[in-house]
C-alpha cells in the first residue's frame, strides 16, 4: 500500500503540514462565508502555485477544496444561509436546531459526520484509483473520446435546472477553448486576426473570472434585492456539549451517507449538493423518527453531511485516471498540474505515483485538521465571520481578482480576459445558464479533441469506429441515457408540481 | 418574452461561431480539419438555440407575457463592469498603484461603505498591501504604466 509510506513523508515535512493546518482553516472560513466559495478561493490562490513546488500547490488547494465543502455547513447551521449548494441539505434540520439552542451540537454532528464521510471517500479513492488507471491505460481515443463526450452530456445535463441551457454551456466551454492556434495543424481558429487570441484563452484568468470577480457582481445584485440582515440564534450552553449516545443514531445514517457521496463522486459532474440531497431523502425514508426531519433532528444533518464530504475523495479518481475532472474544484486542480507540466491520466500513475499517494496523504491529514479545528472552533468561527463587513470584504475581493490574473502570467491581456469573463460569468449566472458545465468543459474540450481526431484518423475519416468499438459504443450511449433519465425526472417533477404533490 | 430575446441572441452568437469555424483553412492530405470540432459545436449550439426559441415562441403564444423586472441592481453591476474595464486599461496607462489607489474607495463606496476616513485610508492601504504582497513578496514584474507610473515616482 502507497498511502502508508506517502503519509509518513507528509507527517514528517513540517512545512507541508503547516500548508495542510493553513488550508484547513482558510477553506473553512471561505466555506463559512456566506456568498464565498471554495473554488472561488481556490481560482483567486491558484496564481500564488506558481511558485511553489508542485505537491505544496495541489495539497494547499485540494485541502482548501475538502474543508470549504465542510466550512458550508457552519454558514448553514447558524445563519441559515447555505455557505455551499450541498449544505442546502444540511440547512433543513441545522438551522432549526441552532434556533432550539443546539447550534453547538449539530455543529459537532457536523464535524464528525464530514471527518467519516470523507475519510470512507479516501479511502476507497485509494483503494479503487489504481485499477481504474490500469483500465484506463488500456483505452484507445475512440473510447477515451466517447469518455469525453459522456462527461459532456453528463455534465451538461445534469447540473441545474435547465437540460438546454446546460448543455449550451458546454458548448460556450468547447467554442472559447478552441480559440486560439490549433495544436495539430497550427491553424488559427477564433483569433480574428489578434495576436494575443492566438495564444487561447487562459485558464487561470478565466476562472478568476467567473468564479471570483462574477461572484462580487453578483454579490452585488443580491445586496440589491435584499438589504441582507442575519438573524442572530439563540444559543444555550447545554446544547453545545454531544455525547455518545446522542451520536449514535447518526451512524447508521452517516455509514449510508458516505457510501452515496463515494458512489455519486466518482461520476464526473453530479456533485455534491446531488449527493447530500439524496443522503438525506434516503436517510429520511428509512429513519424512526422521520416526523422529526425537518425539524431538527441530528441525523438530518449527519446524512447530508457525510454524504457531502464523502464526495471529495472519489471525485478525484476521474480526474487523476482519465483527466477528466468531476467537478469545478477538480478542474482547478487540472490546472496547478498542468501549470507544473504534470500530465494527468492514466500515465500519471506511472510517472508520478509518488505525487500522488502524497496528495491522497494531504487530503487525510486535511480532513483530520479541519476536523480538529471545526470541532473544536467552528462557533467561535461563525462569530468572528459575522464581524467582517461584506461591504469591505467583497470590494477586496474585487481587487484581489485583478492582480491575481495579472500575476498568473504577468500579462495585461490576461487581466482583460478575466474582466470580461467576469461579467459572463454573472451573465450566466443571472440567465440560468451553467458557469460549472462552461468551465468543466473549457478544461475537457481540448483533450477530447485531440482524442475525437486521434479516432478520425485511426479509421481514416470514418465515424463508425465510435460505434464498432464496444467500450466507445457504450460510453456513448451512457450520454444518451444520461439525458434520457434526465428529461424523464424534470417531466415527473413538472407533474408533480402540477398535481399539487410537492412533498419532498 | 426573455425565452425569445435569449434564443435570438444564442442564435446569432452561433451563427458567428459557425462562420468563425468555417474560416478555418481545409486539412491538408492524411489530416483531419482543424475547424471540425468547433464547427461541430457550433451547429449543436444552433440547434440548441433554436429549441430555446421555440420555447420562447410556445410562452408567448400560451399569452405568458414579459416577466416584469424589478430594480435588481444591474445599473450598479453595469457601472462596476465599466469600472472594471477601466481600472485593467489603466494599468496599462498608470502602472499599478495609481489606478488601485482610485478604484479602492470607488468601489467600497458602491458596497456601502460611507466613513470618509476608511475611504481615504483605502486609498493608500490598498495599493500599498497589494504591492507588497504581489510585487514584492511574490516577485512578480508590476504593469509598467506608459502614459506615467507613481511606482517609478515613488521608488525610482
Amino acid at each position: 500500500m502507497e498511502i502508508f509510506p506517502a503519509l509518513l513523508s507528509v507527517v514528517t515535512d513540517p512545512t507541508l503540514l503547516f500548508a495542510i493546518i493553513l488550508a484547513a482553516a482558510v477553506g473553512m472560513v471561505v466555506g463559512a462565508t456566506p456568498g464565498l466559495t471554495a473554488s472561488a478561493a481556490i481560482a483567486m490562490l491558484l496564481p500564488i502555485t506558481y511558485y511553489m513546488s508542485p505537491i505544496f500547490a495541489l495539497a494547499f488547494l485540494y485541502v482548501i477544496g475538502k474543508s470549504g465543502r465542510y466550512g458550508g455547513s457552519v454558514a448553514a447551521i447558524l445563519f441559515n444561509t447555505p455557505g455551499t449548494a450541498a449544505s442546502a441539505a444540511t440547512q433543513i434540520d441545522g438551522y432549526p436546531l441552532a434556533r432550539a439552542g443546539k447550534a453547538g451540537k449539530a455543529m459537532k454532528v457536523a464535524t464528525i459526520s464530514s471527518v467519516i464521510g470523507d475519510l470512507m471517500g479516501d479511502i476507497m479513492l485509494v483503494i479503487g484509483v489504481g485499477f481504474i488507471a490500469a483500465i484506463a491505460l488500456k483505452l484507445g481515443p475512440p473510447e477515451t473520446f466517447a469518455i469525453y463526450f459522456a462527461a459532456f452530456v453528463v455534465i451538461g445535463s445534469v447540473i441545474g435546472n435547465s437540460i438546454t441551457k446546460g448543455l449550451i454551456s458546454a458548448l460556450f466551454g468547447i467554442l472559447v477553448a478552441m480559440i486560439g492556434l490549433d495544436p495539430i495543424s497550427s491553424e488559427e481558429r477564433y483569433t480574428f486576426g489578434s495576436f494575443e487570441l492566438s495564444n487561447g484563452i487562459g485558464l487561470v484568468p478565466l476562472m478568476i473570472g467567473v468564479f471570483v470577480l462574477g461572484e462580487v457582481f453578483a454579490q452585488l445584485e443580491e445586496r440589491k434585492k435584499a438589504k441582507g440582515e442575519i438573524k442572530e440564534n439563540v444559543t444555550d450552553p447545554g446544547g453545545h456539549s454531544l455525547a455518545f449516545e446522542e451520536y449514535r443514531p447518526c451512524v447508521p445514517h452517516v455509514i449510508r451517507g458516505g457510501f452515496i457521496g463515494a458512489g455519486i463522486g466518482v461520476l464526473p459532474g453530479l456533485g455534491s449538493a446531488i449527493a447530500a440531497f439524496i443522503s438525506y431523502g434516503e436517510g429520511k425514508r428509512r429513519a424512526k423518527n422521520p416526523e422529526q426531519w425537518g425539524k431538527g433532528a441530528l441525523e438530518g444533518v449527519a446524512a447530508p453531511e457525510a454524504a457531502n464530504n464523502a464526495v471529495s475523495g472519489p471525485s478525484m479518481a476521474p480526474l487523476l485516471t482519465l483527466g477528466i475532472p468531476g467537478s469545478t474544484i477538480g478542474a482547478i486542480l487540472l490546472g496547478v498540474f498542468l501549470i507544473h507540466g504534470i500530465q494527468v491520466g492514466p500515465t500519471l500513475f506511472l510517472t508520478d505515483k509518488e505525487l500522488v499517494y502524497q496528495l491522497f496523504a494531504c487530503g487525510m491529514l486535511g480532513i483530520l485538521a479541519y476536523g480538529l479545528i471545526g470541532y473544536f472552533g467552528a462557533t467561535r468561527l461563525a462569530r468572528l465571520i459575522l464581524r467582517v463587513p461584506a461591504p469591505v470584504l467583497y470590494p477586496l475581493i474585487f481587487m484581489t481578482a485583478f492582480v491575481a490574473a495579472y500575476s498568473a502570467r504577468g500579462s495585461m491581456f490576461d487581466v482583460t480576459v478575466m474582466t470580461v469573463a467576469g461579467f459572463a460569468g454573472w451573465l450566466m449566472r443571472k440567465f440560468d445558464f451553467n458557469v460549472a458545465a462552461f468551465v468543466i468543459s473549457f478544461v475537457l474540450a481540448k483533450g477530447a479533441e485531440e482524442t475525437f481526431r486521434q479516432a478520425l484518423l485511426m479509421s481514416d475519416g470514418g465515424a463508425l469506429i465510435f460505434i464498432e468499438r464496444p467500450v466507445a459504443a457504450g460510453f456513448l450511449l451512457l450520454g444518451l441515457a444520461a439525458i434520457g433519465f434526465r428529461i424523464r425526472s424534470i417531466m415527473k417533477e413538472r407533474r408533480m408540481a402540477e398535481g399539487g404533490l410537492g412533498d419532498a | 418574452m426573455r425565452d425569445m430575446v435569449e434564443g435570438i441572441v444564442l442564435t446569432v452568437l452561433s451563427l458567428i461561431a459557425i462562420w468563425g469555424a468555417w474560416q478555418v483553412p481545409a486539412a491538408g492530405p492524411g489530416d483531419t480539419w482543424a475547424g471540425i470540432v468547433p464547427f461541430g459545436a457550433a451547429v449543436a449550439l444552433l440547434v440548441l438555440s433554436g429549441l430555446v426559441l421555440l420555447g420562447g415562441l410556445q410562452a408567448m403564444l400560451r399569452g405568458e407575457g414579459a416577466v416584469p423586472f424589478g430594480d435588481t441592481g444591474t445599473l450598479d453591476i453595469l457601472i462596476l463592469f465599466a469600472i472594471a474595464l477601466l481600472y485593467q486599461q489603466s494599468f496599462r496607462w498608470f502602472g499599478y498603484i495609481l489606478p488601485t489607489a482610485i478604484v479602492a474607495p470607488v468601489v467600497l463606496y458602491i458596497f456601502g461603505v460611507r466613513n470618509p476616513i476608511g475611504l481615504v485610508l483605502s486609498a493608500v492601504i490598498c495599493p500599498l498591501v497589494f504591492h507588497v504582497l504581489f510585487f514584492e513578496l511574490l516577485g512578480v514584474f508590476p504593469p509598467y504604466g506608459e502614459v506615467f507610473d507613481l511606482g517609478d515616482w515613488l521608488w525610482g
